[in-house]
């Protein structure tokens, strides 16, 4: 029997080809599409998953709130450090101290390589379970030591053995390499740790550390840790609560207790997919993501499973007679409901092994796009077993409605020929018509949105020139000592325009202060400044726009105790005319010399934070090079390199544009945006298909009537339209529907950013439009072959 | 075998009510060749597909070898219809998805004969019928004499003791059509009981009576010598 059915099953899927190919290539494209969305949410879910511990690590965290807004961040004071590991052994299996993930130069030899590393404390590998691969976790107990990853291990010593040899850290400090572990793979919060140096060896190289060793009052560090096994987080949570905010009680710090700090734990498994925090509370992150794809792939798929019921039953007319056969040489209805299963099995089995080649095919690109390093898990028996299970289910489900269908038909009706599907059986089939345009229209202004907003954040007036500028994070003194010589030569080679120092690159603000006072501050208000210490010229060279007042100038001896405020500052401060204001800042008296236009230097997507720039009394982290445009851009840099290396031999020229380093700050939108674009095309594209046989199914169905129309006179556009109308009707139902649907779901997602676009009527009437041309161009080719053909022809084939 | 007393049938749609068979009451014996004739809508191919358990009676009785069948259900019909009745229709109705052969098996398949059982009797049949050198055609690869024979092949090949013919020779020429009406012969000489609907008064000449319907009711019997 089985034999029987899969025969027909066969030839029936060779005959129909048309039929049989959009109903595999819409099926096979969905599941496709749920496989990569599956592959991308496995991969989001697995981040982190690669450490043993990952149940156990936590990272302390501190709310403090600043004018009734609660800030959440990961830094914290150095004495907390010592605080968790003496008192609180209980709770903490480790907890350990460490630097930020900054960029150092490593020098073995010849070989000079600017790599991101952190100083920890040395039980970090056991908290991250490293896996050794030279070396023990102990590595790190020598303060002259380093632990390396092994792609680092590679890149440094190639095949030999990097065990106890010398490097040298931004050609000051020396260590010695005393272990090296495995890279932990990409989806992970360490991938881009490099090397990990004693926390010890980093309090001697700056010599302020010494001073803030007991000072609760300076969050410039973090503090990663392992619960104890039977410790409770939200035990633990309770137990450092105020542990700071009791310590500043301690020392008398009433400036820093006014920011009311709160500690708390947030896990690993926390740490990737719910990052973020709005007024205290953990609000999610990139866990949204992962539900709206999933709901995506699921409607996909929906959509792919509906092409298949559709065709299926408008085909059915054609099958009656076969049904009405079987019927009567004795075949039980549920033979047939087994024929008709074996059908879209069979379908939906080669609609997996298509959607398998396509996954193969499409996913170096995917992952492009996605920025994943993701792979389709062959030798993973869940994967398979999930794989078959999936494609039973779909074929189970798009194959339901026409197996129940079909099987009910009176074979003395069909066999007469006196069988027509009755006015309202092609009711279901326009519904899941509908159903199908309405999820793509959504998706196509969900897309939309997305993609003005990108770009609208995008055109927004940073305040500076970008274009022709690079940022050099200066991790020695070469430059800064031999400043004026460089700037010379520089100059004097043509290659650049302006140079100076600053302590913030110009995409980002790292360092905050408060605890300002100024003419008018109303008692009470908690300020907090973004600080942005530069050289002179640095104004000339970023290009920043002066609203009044002057730059900083070498001709005014006082100006070391001057500073520039931008506009969100003087707002902030309610000056109209900020220039000449004197403004108190720790202790000391400093003028406002100049006032600036906003400069977008943080998020684009937020308001510019109130900044403030002095002139720095030492090195900067930063050297800020306007490129002479006059020359070519290579011709520059490599002018420029030439220079660097005379002065600073031992570093690499290490340097980022300014302009590519600002467009990063999009690249999670652009990656959705891209995302959601290349889903919604596929949902359209099988939208159409759906569309395209239905279209086709009704020209074959109305040959007949369209004859007859011709014979009685209708011309080609009369029939075009005839044949078009009902499917024009079912999308503006869909237009209808899903815009108001569209339209809540993205005011509340765009809400999220406080510099956003409005949700103009354009989107909603330009999808319209366009959802409307697809459906015609979809249903003409259909409605105007047969409004072409001779009506003879068509007569007779009744 | 057959045995009908006051069957009806009716057809309603919203606004009128037809009477496709009045209390219309027949009796088939075993071995026996019925013609059944009467002009369009007379409930010539009604009462044929309710011999046939196709459709049920509104009202009366159907005896079918001495069991009431009026009122079954459809798993019971097919199960009966399968192991004791043929059809062959005017149009054939073969599945253009099928070979020769494989519409032929079909109804071995339905009553669970195995592989080779039904290798041995489609093959007998197909040569009974002389088709066997198109076993591997497709119906619509062949002319339509050569259709209907596979289709009164795939009839008996299950050995039924019914066959119903609704107007077999319908859509054939005459030399097609009288082949067709003396395979009907020979196989109601072997003993099968054949009852035919038709228009022509030709082939109802090969029955041994011919009940005349008129408004669902039999208005005549001709007894054939």
């Amino acid at each position: 029997m089985l034999k029987n059915y899969l025969k027909i099953s066969w030839r029936n899927l060779v005959k129909n080809k048309a039929h049989t190919f959009i109903n595999i290539a819409g099926l096979s494209l969905g599941m496709a599409v749920v496989m990569l969305i599956s592959l991308w949410i496995y991969d989001e879910l697995s981040y982190d998953k690669y450490f043993k511990n990952y149940d156990r690590i936590v990272q302390v965290m501190q709310h403090q709130t600043v004018n009734g807004d609660v800030n959440t961040g990961t830094s914290i004071p150095i004495p907390l450090g010592a605080k968790l590991r003496q008192d609180y052994k209980g709770d903490f299996k480790y907890a350990v101290l460490s630097s930020w993930t900054e960029p150092h130069i490593l020098s073995h030899g010849d070989k000079k390589l600017v790599k991101d590393g952190n100083f920890m404390q040395p039980e970090a590998p056991y908290i991250f379970t490293l896996n050794m691969l030279r070396g023990s976790r102990s590595g790190l107990n020598d303060p002259s030591s380093i632990l390396l990853s092994s792609t680092l291990a590679k890149a440094i010593f190639g095949d030999a053995d990097p065990m106890n040899q010398i490097i040298k850290i931004d050609n000051q400090l020396t260590v010695k390499v005393t272990g090296v572990y495995e890279t932990p793979p990409y989806n992970t919060s360490f991938s881009y740790i490099h090397f990990i140096l004693p926390w010890d060896l980093y309090l001697t190289t700056r010599p302020f550390l010494k001073r803030v060793q007991n000072n609760w009052g300076n969050n410039s560090w973090q503090i990663f840790a392992l619960l104890a096994p039977n410790a409770d987080i939200n035990n633990v949570d309770a137990k450092i609560k105020y542990i700071k905010r009791d310590n500043l009680k301690l020392q008398g710090d009433a400036f820093t207790l006014s920011y009311k700090p709160v500690l708390f734990l947030h896990p690993l498994s926390k740490w990737h997919l719910y990052s973020d925090f709005k007024n205290g509370i953990n609000t999610g992150g990139k866990i949204e993501f992962v539900w709206m794809f999933g709901i995506i792939g699921l409607f996909v798929l929906i959509l792919a499973c509906i092409n298949f019921m559709n065709l299926s039953t408008a085909r059915s007319e054609k099958r009656a007679k076969e049904v009405g056969i079987r019927k009567t040489l004795g075949s039980m209805r549920n033979q047939l409901v087994g024929q008709f299963f074996t059908e879209s099995l069979l379908m939906a089995f080669f609609a997996f092994l298509f959607s398998l080649m396509l996954v193969q095919l499409t996913l170096p690109w995917f992952n492009q796009v996605a920025d994943k390093r993701m792979t389709l898990l062959w030798s993973n028996p869940w994967f398979w077993l999930i794989g078959i299970g999936f494609t039973l289910l779909t074929g189970l489900l798009a194959g339901s409605y026409p197996a129940f269908y079909l099987s009910s038909f009176k074979p003395v009706k069909v066999l007469k020929g006196t069988f027509k599907a009755g006015r309202f059986a092609a009711v279901p089939r326009k519904v899941l018509v509908v159903l199908q345009f309405t999820v793509s229209v959504t998706l196509i202004i969900g897309t939309i949105i997305v993609f003005r907003q990108v770009q609208f954040t995008k055109n927004r007036p940073v305040g500076y020139d970008r274009a022709g500028l690079i940022q050099a994070q200066m991790k020695t003194n070469d430059i800064h000592s031999h400043f004026d010589a460089v700037k010379n030569d520089l100059f004097k080679s043509g290659a650049i325009a302006g140079i100076a120092e600053s302590d913030s690159p110009l995409t980002g603000v790292w360092s905050n202060e408060s605890g300002f006072s100024w003419r008018g501050k109303p008692p009470g208000l908690l300020d907090d400044f973004g600080i942005i210490p530069v050289s002179y010229d640095f104004g000339k060279t970023a290009e920043w726009q002066l609203m009044e007042g002057r730059d900083f100038s070498r001709s005014f001896a006082t100006d070391t105790s001057t500073i520039i405020v931008n506009e969100a500052a003087a707002k902030f401060m309610n000056f109209k005319h900020p220039v000449g204001e004197v403004i108190k800042w720790e202790g000391q008296n400093v003028t406002i010399i100049g006032e600036i236009k906003d400069m977008v230097m943080s998020s684009p997507y937020e308001p510019v934070k109130p900044s403030i720039f002095a002139l720095l009394p030492y090195k900067g982290s930063f050297i800020n090079i306007r490129l002479n445009p006059k020359i070519g851009t290579s011709a520059a840099l490599g002018k420029i390199e030439a220079v660097f290396k005379q002065y600073a031999p031992d570093s690499p020229f290490d340097y980022k544009f300014t302009d590519t380093e600002y467009a990063s700050k999009f690249e999670d939108e652009e990656r959705i945006g891209r995302l959601s674009g290349f889903f919604t095309v596929l949902a359209i594209f099988i939208s159409c298909l759906g569309l395209f046989g239905m279209a086709s199914f009704m020209a074959e169905q109305r040959t007949k009537e369209i004859g007859v129309r011709k014979v009685l006179g209708a011309s080609v556009m009369n029939l075009w339209g005839l044949m078009s109308r009902e499917f024009v009707v079912l999308v503006v139902i869909s237009i209808i529907i899903a815009s108001p649907v569209a339209y809540y779901f993205m005011q509340n997602w765009i809400k999220n950013y406080k510099y956003h676009a409005d949700i103009s009527w354009w989107i909603f009437a330009g999808t319209a439009a366009g959802a409307m041309l697809i459906t015609l161009l979809t249903v003409s080719y259909q409605g105007i072959k047969s409004a072409l053909m001779n009506p003879i022809k068509s007569l007779r084939s009744e | 075998m057959i045995k009908i007393t006051d069957l009806e049938k009716f057809y309603r749609t919203e606004e009128v009510e037809t009477i496709a068979l009045n209390k219309l009451s027949m009796e088939v014996g075993t071995g026996e060749f019925v013609a059944i004739m009467g002009p369009s809508g007379c409930g010539k191919s009604t009462l044929l597909n309710i011999l046939g358990m196709l459709d049920d009676p509104d009202e009366g009785s159907y005896m079918f070898n001495s069991i009431e069948v009026a009122h079954f259900n459809e798993r019971k019909r097919a199960d009966l219809r399968k192991h004791n009745i043929g059809f062959v229709f005017q149009s054939f109705n073969l599945i253009d998805e099928l070979t020769v052969f494989e519409n032929v098996e079909l109804p071995l398949i339905y009553t669970g004969v195995p592989s080779a059982e039904r290798v041995k009797r489609v093959e007998e049949v197909l040569d009974k019928m002389q088709i066997m050198h198109r076993r591997n055609h497709y119906p619509q690869q062949l002319s339509g004499g050569q259709q209907q024979r596979v289709a009164i092949a795939r009839a008996v090949v299950n050995k039924p003791k019914l066959i119903l013919a609704d107007e077999p020779t319908g859509n054939l020429d005459s030399s097609n059509g009288n082949d067709v009406m003396e395979l009907l012969t020979d196989l109601n000489e072997q003993g099968t009981t054949i009852i035919m609907v038709t228009h022509s008064e030709h082939d109802a000449r090969y029955s041994h009576r011919i009940i005349r319907l008129l408004d669902g009711q039999t208005v005549m019997e001709n007894i054939m010598i």
